[in-house]
C-alpha cells in the first residue's frame, strides 16, 4: 500500500480501534493486512514484538487458509487459544481493498463472545471507512518489505508506546 | 453434561408465562452453550454481555463481602432479563414486562441446581 494511502488509512482506523479495546476490554491487539503489514496496534511496546505477531499472524492465516481450501472446509472465520492466563483470538475480513487480520490477546477482564461480538462490530465499521474506497493494495512482491517497514514506521513514529 | 438436559432446562424455563426466551452460557467464554430464543434476538451478544455483566457483578458482590452472586435481574423498559449461577454456567431468561418475575426467578434457580 502507498505511504500516503496508509496514513489515512491509520487515522481512520485509530477510533474504530479505540472503541474496540474499550468495550471488548482485550489487553493487546493488533491489525495487519495479509502481508503482514501493520495498520493499527494498542497495547505492545516495542516495534520487534509488533513485527514478530504481524508476520506470525499473517502466516497463520496463509496456513488456516490453506487448511480450509484443502479439506474442503472453506475460508475460516477464527482461532481462539485459551491459555491459563492469558488467550489469543485471531480473526480475518474482508475490507474493498484487501483483507485484514485482528490479533487480539485477552485475560479474565474479557471473554471470548465479548472480542468476537466486538471484533464484529470493528470488522463492519472498518470495512465501511471511507478510505478504503481511494487506497489501493501493493500488486507486486517488492513492495512487501517497504510496505512492511512503512507500516511500523508510521505506528512506532506517530505514537510511542500506547497504539491505535 | 447431555444436552437433554440443557434443552429440558430451557424447555420448562420457556414455558413460564411472559418467558420470551432463555439460554444457558458458558460463563468464562461468554459464549452460548444451548438456547431457545425468537429469531430477533442475537444469542451470542446477549451470551456475551450478560456473561461480562454477571461476572463483574459477581466480583462486586465479592468485594462488598456478599458471598457469591445467586441471581442477577436486570428492568427495562420492556422488560428483563434474569440470570443465574450455575456453577461453570450461568442461565438467561429474557421476560416480558408483564411476566411473573417469581415464578421466573424461581424456574431460573431450579434450572440452575439442574445443571449443577
Amino acid at each position: 500500500m502507498r505511504q500516503a494511502d496508509l496514513e489515512l488509512l491509520m487515522e481512520a482506523l485509530k477510533d474504530p480501534m479505540r472503541n474496540f479495546v474499550r468495550e471488548s476490554r482485550v489487553r493487546i491487539c493488533l491489525l495487519v493486512n495479509g502481508a503482514g503489514q501493520v495498520l493499527s496496534q494498542h497495547g505492545f511496546t516495542r516495534s520487534y514484538e509488533v513485527m514478530n505477531v504481524a508476520s506470525l499472524a499473517a502466516s497463520a492465516h496463509a496456513s488456516a487458509r490453506a487448511l480450509g481450501e484443502i479439506t474442503g472446509s472453506g475460508a475460516w472465520r477464527h482461532m481462539h487459544h485459551a491459555g491459563k492466563e492469558r488467550q489469543l483470538f485471531l480473526a480475518p475480513f474482508k475490507t474493498p481493498v484487501q483483507e485484514l487480520i485482528l490479533v487480539a490477546i485477552f485475560d479474565e477482564d474479557s471473554s471470548l463472545g465479548l472480542v468476537q461480538l466486538f471484533f464484529d462490530r470493528l470488522a463492519g465499521e472498518v470495512v465501511a471507512l471511507p478510505q478504503f474506497m481511494t487506497a489501493r493494495a501493493s500488486k507486486d512482491a517488492a513492495s512487501f518489505e517497504k510496505d512492511l517497514e512503512s507500516g511500523l514506521e508510521t505506528i512506532f513514529s506517530n505514537e510511542p508506546g500506547q497504539g491505535t | 453434561m447431555s444436552d437433554d438436559i440443557f434443552q429440558a432446562a430451557l424447555e420448562r424455563l420457556s414455558r413460564v408465562p411472559g418467558v420470551r426466551g432463555a439460554l444457558i452460557v458458558d460463563t468464562d467464554a461468554g459464549v452460548p452453550v444451548a438456547s431457545e430464543l425468537a429469531a430477533d434476538v442475537d444469542g451470542g451478544a446477549l451470551a456475551a454481555l450478560a456473561a461480562s455483566l454477571f461476572k463483574r457483578t459477581d466480583r462486586a458482590i465479592g468485594a462488598a463481602a456478599f458471598g457469591k452472586l445467586a441471581t442477577l435481574q436486570l428492568e427495562a423498559e420492556e422488560g428483563h432479563v434474569i440470570a443465574g449461577d450455575a456453577g461453570d454456567l450461568i442461565i438467561v431468561a429474557i421476560a416480558e414486562r408483564q411476566a411473573q418475575l417469581g415464578l421466573v426467578r424461581l424456574e431460573v434457580h431450579r434450572a440452575a441446581q439442574a445443571l449443577r
